[in-house]
């Protein structure tokens, strides 16, 4: 009988080809930001409302995930912005393989941004690296306030979250600064913008934290 | 939620190393999984048995080692587990939070019959 010693991350593939994505985009000289939320909370309104404030200057693709239908992209491409859709047929997050799987199919090289919007779960996309630089954490006021602390691994990676639908809080019993609070807790280097897409509410500061991020980028 | 893939994963990397000592049989994996990290052990025990079963390493076992969750508070360096805290440091109450283990997923070592 022997031990034979490993010492390896399980997900040490995912993070090779992930790896490689980042070459690949950085060699583009792209913006790449991994939208991970639940389903329902807004990910597909907030790709809309900020193609339609930032097409104009900057060049926006998408790279969409669903277990089916190509619902997403056709909505994205009837705003202007080019992508193409994913199906993981029953997968509930992507993968590097997957996003790979994808790139020769984008005119990276002519693009400035390329949203990647996960399938709609808080859960499993957190464990996997797609190679992208920024990692959004977005939540909606109709969710309940309780939430980050029940899914820490999103939080905990995530440089941004987003509380979405805050036209609603009138109605709703949400505490945002509590959200804010464990928010800090898991991960104090998170920032917080609160928005609504759908009507505007809070979208200047979000277009404005893409611009400061690109702009970050191209120095 | 999809241990499996994170099995299969595995596989990919337990084979590898295999490879290297063809005429041994794999015995036991151990594995590391943080209670930070999405992945649940019993999930995890039942998808590591759908992939071996009937395959080369048919019969082998999957031994989970669980990390909890720690975290250490940057203010006045209090240590807890994530079951406990509500918010912030139970301690001091500061909300600049370290998170010193649960998020692991790793394999550590094999044990083999050579």
């Amino acid at each position: 009988m022997a031990k034979l010693d490993i010492g390896k991350k399980i997900q040490s593939e995912n993070d090779l080809v992930a790896a490689e994505n980042r070459r690949r985009f950085a060699d583009a000289g792209v913006l790449v930001m991994n939208l991970i939320s639940s389903p329902g909370s807004g990910k597909t309104t907030l790709l809309e409302a900020t193609i339609d404030r930032l097409s104009d200057r900057a060049k926006i693709l998408v790279i969409e995930g669903d277990v089916s239908t190509q619902r997403d992209i056709e909505r994205v491409r009837a705003r202007g912005a080019g992508g193409v859709q994913i199906n993981t047929g029953g997968g509930c997050h992507l993968s590097a393989k997957m996003v790979a799987g994808v790139l020769d199919d984008l005119d990276l090289d002519s693009a400035d941004i390329v949203f990647i919007e996960n399938v709609g779960n808080l859960i499993c996309p957190a464990t996997y690296d797609l190679g992208e630089d920024v990692r959004v954490g977005i939540l909606a006021t109709t969710e309940g306030d309780d939430k980050p602390m029940k899914y820490p691994a999103i939080f905990h990676e995530a440089r941004l979250a987003i509380v979405n639908k805050i036209d609603l809080l009138p109605h709703l019993a949400y505490d945002v600064e509590k959200v804010t609070r464990e928010v800090g807790v898991l991960n104090p280097d998170c920032e917080i913008l609160t928005l609504s897409a759908l009507r505007g509410d809070g979208m200047d500061a979000w277009i404005a934290w893409i611009e400061d991020r690109l702009s970050r980028k191209k120095e | 939620m999809h241990e499996l893939s994170i099995c299969q994963s595995l596989l990919k990397i337990v084979d590898a190393e295999m490879d290297k000592h063809p005429h041994a049989r794999l015995l036991r994996v151990f594995v590391d999984v943080g209670r930070g990290s999405t992945i649940e052990p019993i999930l995890l025990k039942d998808a590591f048995e759908i992939v071996t079963s009937g395959g080369r390493h048919d019969g082998a076992e999957l031994v989970i080692h669980e990390i909890p969750l720690v975290g250490r508070c940057r203010s006045c360096g209090r240590r807890f587990n994530y079951d406990e805290i509500a918010l912030g440091c139970p301690d001091c109450g500061a909300i600049d939070i370290e998170i010193e283990s649960g998020l692991e997923l790793d394999i550590r070592e094999l044990e083999i019959d050579d």
